[in-house]
């Protein structure tokens, strides 16, 4: 693993990240003081909103709580949805503002590939079958062992993206300046 | 304040704060990230359930998710402290660092006492729209889980920083 993460410096990525310090959100992230705090501070309640509603469906797919039927927790998925748009758009808010210190970030580059997996995870779920067979599960029931593993590896990956932004600051690329 | 220079010189407030290590500075803050979302973000389902959505799914089995959040607390209570020791003199200057400790205290008592007092009635429980008080103690809640959260976001740009997150 190189200075820049697991991309070379330079190439379609370095043209993304010089245009990126052109654009006004770019210029909104990093001359206003408050911004990038209020941004971390929404970036948080979307984190625990997102964790919170997604981990409860996660948590009885594994069998915690499992008088709650599957089908019910369902419910609460919309409001896990709404933490992860609040994060992406304030995620992307932070992209424009320092875009070199994300790009080229091996942290970042490991943050995405989570979120990637979480969004195949989620597909493969509702799609492949899994889903129609573990929403019948009633209260006091277990589910079968793939719409266990779903749960499974939706948390762990869950629990890695929070990781991998933790670990953002402590793998900036050596040329970066920090903000702030 | 000499008591809280030497806590944070401490071989563990060092160790903490400058170790080259992944294992020090950043895996305590992750932890302590980890148990945020658990602590708060369960704390808000329960809460958005009592305040109607999700109304088909049963409150009462949710009790089981109380050791979760209690996880979640004591690993941020633990993760905390270290950053706290690491980072004494600068923190316990700050007044956003009280006004989060406020919040929690707040949201704890608010969860320990009076959400387990709600999850003790099953009949009030599962009254749907909720009682008054089921309620008040939900949009008390997000109000201090949100609180908390913030403040201790706002520690690192309010009042003294170190440069430490």
């Amino acid at each position: 693993m190189g200075p820049t993460g697991l991309i070379p410096l330079g190439g379609v990525l370095q043209s993304m990240a010089a245009w990126a310090e052109t654009t006004w959100l770019h210029y909104f992230a990093t001359n206003y003081k408050w911004v990038w705090a209020t941004m971390e501070t929404l970036h948080f309640l979307g984190m625990g909103l997102l964790i919170g509603t997604v981990g409860v469906l996660d948590l009885r797919l594994i069998g915690v709580a499992k008088g709650l039927p599957v089908e019910s927790t369902q419910q609460l998925v919309p409001w896990g949805i709404a933490g992860f748009i609040l994060n992406t758009l304030t995620g992307i808010v932070f992209l424009a503002g320092a875009p070199y210190q994300y790009l080229y970030n091996f942290a970042f580059q490991m943050k995405v590939i989570f979120m990637v997996a979480a969004g195949i995870n989620v597909a493969l779920f509702y799609r492949a079958g899994t889903w129609p067979r573990a929403r019948r599960v009633g209260a006091g029931e277990s589910v079968h062992w793939a719409a266990w593993l779903a749960g499974a590896v939706s948390l762990f990956l869950w629990i890695g993206v929070m990781y991998w932004g933790r670990m953002l600051t402590f793998f900036r690329p050596p040329f970066v300046v920090p903000p702030k | 304040m000499p008591f809280l220079a030497s806590l944070e010189h401490s071989a563990f407030g060092t160790w903490v704060r400058e170790a080259p290590t992944i294992w020090a500075y950043p895996t305590v803050l992750f932890l302590h990230t980890v148990g945020l979302a658990f602590l708060v973000g369960i704390n808000v389902a329960i809460d958005l359930r009592i305040l109607g959505v999700a109304s088909s799914m049963p409150l009462a089995p949710m009790k089981k998710l109380f050791p979760w959040m209690w996880a979640g607390f004591w690993v941020n209570a633990a993760s905390g402290v270290a950053l706290l020791i690491a980072d004494a003199t600068t923190k316990l200057a700050n007044p956003v660092f009280a006004v989060k400790m406020v919040f929690i205290a707040l949201g704890v008592v608010n969860m320990a006492v009076w959400k387990k007092q709600l999850f003790r009635d099953p009949n009030e429980l599962e009254r749907v729209p909720a009682s008054p008080r089921a309620k008040r103690v939900a949009i008390v809640s997000l109000v201090l889980w949100a609180g908390a959260t913030t403040a201790g976001r706002l520690m690192g740009y309010l009042g003294p920083v170190s440069g430490l997150d």
